[in-house]
């Protein structure tokens, strides 16, 4: 009975379709768009806010994934992609079309946080403006940039001189007047920064008073590059530069699941066992390097735990070079399957493996030993970067930081895809909400994926050799239904990576869009930082585990 | 010969001594005792940096290596132990660059003051084999004295350095000094106690004592031996002192950069490194001295035992930084505060009552 009555608390509203959401927003709904993965509202541009609040508070709306924002020859367009962290393939996206002419519309930083940084992105590389956003600044280009590069208008020949006075000086603001506080630049070069990344902290003696990411160093135009490229053959490779930490093989199935249910292709069974075993390999690796610099982090540049850590994400990484031909840049993923099939003799290949997962348990006693049962980590890192869940969701984090802060969500249960509902595996959570918690998560992850090689391992060697079909028939070349739109994600190294496709009718996309995890984890920083000691807000960078190549895509 | 040399001795000879005989220097009173004092100093100056040559370049990596399942240098030289040369020649060929608004002199003064007030504290160090350069009767205040004299240098070089992650550093060095340095003191005052004087010598000879035999092998009267709990906390407080894992906070690479050594280049960068290491053996200097009964072993000569025993410290602070986490700056002066300090209180304490008691 209470069961029940616990039932109807938690889904509240869930229960709403399309038709429900429409008569829940009443008027500000102008029109109804059909997307592949949710059904779309066009809303008026001066009802974001309340559009907003009320698929959040009322509808059970509250995870914005992303905002896509984009422009057709008639109008600007930014789209709202709401999912629920309590049931990820309840999805919803809400467009807010706006006038060619005056680009503006209102912000939703105000009923989710996240939006703050994604709306920043959209101005920046598009051109919309947001009302009563508190900060719309450019965020990935300079601020001095000429234009907006994925708005139509955009003069790719103009010269971007600028002279150097109007670059903003970053030592400007190192002001040195009375002030209480002391203003650091924290980067862009610094040991433990994680790439190109520059924070700006205002300090109070040792302990950080504000601090501000500014993003956009390692910025490549990936979003552009992809919208250049044929979805048959030419964007596959990009993905691997996104989160370039070893993660290739799941950012490419980011794409490659966009791209195949936009498509409708099929992906033999055989392939995606492979696909789940790769890429859980890949998650080990990322998840061993993440460790490994964390422990630099906390315990300074020579700990034996980050060289053991490397040593032993070099074993995934020959595994997969076996696999792939590749350590970093696999590009093995195709539409509709995978490049080859496993490399031969299988079993010297599969005893590589389970050498491994034989020596994995053992490895991961002797990590908790060297760091998370040692006193002065714990001293470290217990309570320390508190993360509170409702802040959590808010900022749209997701993954290992999402799950350490004790939300229970994983694409790869709860939007399966793959072969993950087929394999007995757990999603690890942690309700610490600090830095130890996001570590545990990891480490406590990469037995769990351990767990899924094994199965797929398992099932591989008895597959029959007839039926091992590693991609299906794909046409040469891919032209998908004109104004088709769809917003998929996969759980990637560092949590949702999800891809925006829009297509035009040609065999190009006409916008593709990058939903970051690290993106919206860093967007975070500040609200765990702030309060913290400087060693604490290293370590809370550290335990975010953000790679700027797939944070400035 | 030269009976107003060493007033404060009774029968051991220092270094100048010896070498004023070996020399044949005596006719020239006290101009040769001079030459013999400046050439004792030098000898005992080179050999400690030449520890520090081996430890710093090549040691240190190898033990490291070692740490981390890797090889490390390997390609200069047998066991790569030319890459001391290699590195000799590469770091003093650099560039010195000098900053903006740095605050001269203080700024060229401070990485000579790291290195000579660590050298200056050899000056008191039996350190065996007759090699024993000075023995005042404020031997081991001396030679606190000086090593905490270091800590001036590294709030010079952080606050000279107009650079605010040095500054941050030689902040930090300050906070973490005060904390560390009284219990430090406090713990060797219980070793005092035991032995009853200040002069390194003699702390030596009171150790020499035997403890205990068993099955037929004397352990001698180590103060280690004596009282394992004052051993445990001058360790612990020399980890502090010298700066090292868990307690390297005032540099804390990954954290603020480098420290008060950020803006150090090319010689003055050597000379801050070389009074690292030279501060890490003399605090191993002082452990062996008050704890480990000096230069005292079996069949090897004195100046081996010691540098066997210099070279364990060093060897140890190296697993440290292996092995542990960094404690935050906070947290740092708290363990001194309020747990070394109380701790090394209450073993004076007790060592009082202890001497009292039997004495």
């Amino acid at each position: 009975m209470s069961a029940d009555e616990e039932l109807v608390e938690t889904t509240v509203g869930s229960d709403l379709d399309a038709d429900g959401i429409a008569a829940l927003l009443g008027e500000a709904v102008l029109d109804r768009e059909e997307h592949l993965n949710a059904p779309g509202f066009v809303i008026r541009p001066d009802a974001v806010q309340e559009v907003l609040t009320k698929l959040r508070d009322e509808a059970g709306f509250d995870h914005l994934s992303c905002v896509t924002a984009q422009q057709y020859t008639d109008r600007y367009e930014s789209i709202y992609h709401l999912t629920s962290y309590d049931d990820r393939q309840r999805e919803v996206s809400v467009v807010v079309p706006t006038d060619p002419e005056r680009p503006v519309s209102q912000s939703a930083e105000p009923v989710f946080r996240t939006a703050d940084w994604h709306e920043r992105e959209a101005y920046d590389l598009v051109g919309i403006e947001y009302e009563g956003h508190p900060d719309l600044r450019r965020i990935l280009l300079p601020q001095t940039w000429q234009g907006h590069p994925l708005s139509l208008e955009y003069h790719q020949d103009k010269p971007q001189i600028v002279t150097l006075d109007a670059h903003k000086n970053p030592l400007e603001a190192d002001h040195r007047g009375n002030s209480e506080t002391m203003f650091l630049n924290i980067g862009p070069h610094h040991p433990a920064t994680h790439g190109v990344l520059h924070l700006k902290a205002v300090l109070d003696g040792e302990q950080v008073a504000d601090v501000e990411p500014d993003i956009g160093y390692l910025h490549r135009c990936e979003e552009q590059m992809c919208q250049a490229g044929t979805y048959r053959h030419q964007i596959m490779p990009y993905p691997d530069r996104w989160d370039y930490i070893s993660a290739g093989l799941l950012n490419e199935w980011a794409y490659a699941r966009a791209a195949e249910d936009l498509a409708d292709l099929e992906v033999p069974e055989y392939a995606q066992v492979i696909r789940t075993m790769s890429a859980e390999l890949c998650r080990i690796a990322s998840h061993l390097l993440a460790m490994g610099t964390f422990a630099l982090d906390v315990n300074g540049d020579f700990t034996a735990a980050f060289m053991y850590a490397i040593t032993d994400r070099e074993r995934v990484q020959d595994i997969l070079e076996d696999l792939t031909g590749q350590r970093m840049m696999f590009n093995y993923f195709r539409l509709g399957g995978v490049a080859w099939d496993l490399p031969e003799p299988r079993e010297e290949f599969f005893g590589k493996i389970r050498d491994f997962l034989d020596h994995l348990p053992g490895a991961a006693e002797e990590y908790h030993n060297l760091i998370t049962r040692n006193e002065v980590f714990q001293l470290r890192c217990v309570d320390t970067g508190y993360l509170s869940p409702e802040v959590a969701k808010s900022y749209g984090c997701t993954g290992a930081v999402a799950r350490a802060s004790g939300i229970d969500y994983d694409l790869r249960r709860d939007d399966p895809y793959g072969y993950y509902d087929e394999l007995d595996w757990e999603v690890i959570t942690e309700d610490g909400c600090d830095n130890y918690a996001r570590l545990l998560v990891r480490m406590r992850e990469v037995e769990q994926s351990a767990r899924i090689i094994e199965q797929c391992v398992d099932l591989l060697e008895d597959w029959p050799e007839d039926d091992r079909e590693i991609q299906s028939n794909v046409p040469r070349t891919l032209k998908p239904d004109e104004d088709a739109e769809i917003y998929r994600a996969v759980e990637g190294a560092k949590g949702e990576l999800g891809i925006y496709i829009r297509s035009d009718g040609t065999d190009k996309p006409a916008r593709f869009k990058i939903r970051s995890p690290c993106f919206s984890n860093l967007q975070a920083l500040p609200a765990i930082a702030e309060g913290e000691y400087i060693p604490d807000l290293i370590a809370a960078l550290g335990s975010l585990d953000i790679v700027l190549g797939e944070v400035d895509r | 010969m030269t009976p107003t040399f060493t007033p404060l001795q009774n029968d051991a000879v220092l270094l100048p001594e010896r070498l004023v005989d070996l020399l044949g220097l005596g006719e020239f009173g006290v101009a040769g005792e001079v030459v013999a004092a400046f050439l004792g100093a030098f000898l005992v100056a080179n050999l400690m940096m030449a520890m520090t040559g081996v430890a710093g370049p090549w040691a240190k990596r190898k033990i490291t290596a070692a740490f981390t399942d890797r090889i490390a240098v390997n390609r200069v030289g047998p066991f790569g132990l030319l890459i001391i040369v290699a590195d000799a020649v590469r770091l003093l060929s650099k560039e010195l660059i000098i900053p903006d608004g740095v605050d001269r002199p203080a700024w060229d003064l401070a990485p000579i003051l790291i290195a000579s007030t660590a050298l200056l504290g050899f000056a008191v160090i039996p350190m065996g084999s007759g090699i024993h350069l000075a023995d005042p009767e404020v031997g081991l205040v001396f030679v606190f004295a000086v090593a905490s004299m270091t800590s001036v240098g590294l709030v010079m070089a952080g606050y000279a350095s107009n650079n605010k992650y040095s500054f941050l550093g030689g902040m930090r060095a300050v906070a973490q000094n005060l904390a560390y340095e009284i219990p430090l003191i406090v713990v060797a005052v219980s070793v005092v106690i035991f032995a009853g004087t200040l002069q390194m010598s003699e702390i030596v000879a009171a150790q020499a004592e035997p403890l205990l035999v068993i099955a037929g092998v004397t352990i001698p009267a180590w103060y280690a031996f004596v009282n394992p709990f004052a051993f445990v906390l001058f360790v612990a407080a020399n980890m502090m002192e010298i700066g090292r894992n868990p307690f390297d906070t005032p540099e804390a690479p990954t954290e603020i950069v480098a420290g008060y050594q950020t803006e150090y280049s090319s010689v003055y960068f050597v000379l801050v490194f070389l009074g690292e290491f030279l501060h890490i053996f003399l605090g191993g200097a002082i452990i062996a001295t008050l704890f480990l009964g000096g230069p005292a072993g079996p069949v090897l000569p004195g100046i081996v035992w010691f540098l066997i025993k210099i070279w364990a410290v060093f060897l140890f602070t190296q697993w440290l930084r292996s092995a542990l986490p960094r404690f935050r700056i906070d947290q740092l002066i708290e363990v001194g505060w309020k747990g070394l300090l109380v701790l090394s209180f209450a073993n004076l304490i007790l060592t009082a009552i202890i001497v009292g008691v039997i004495a």
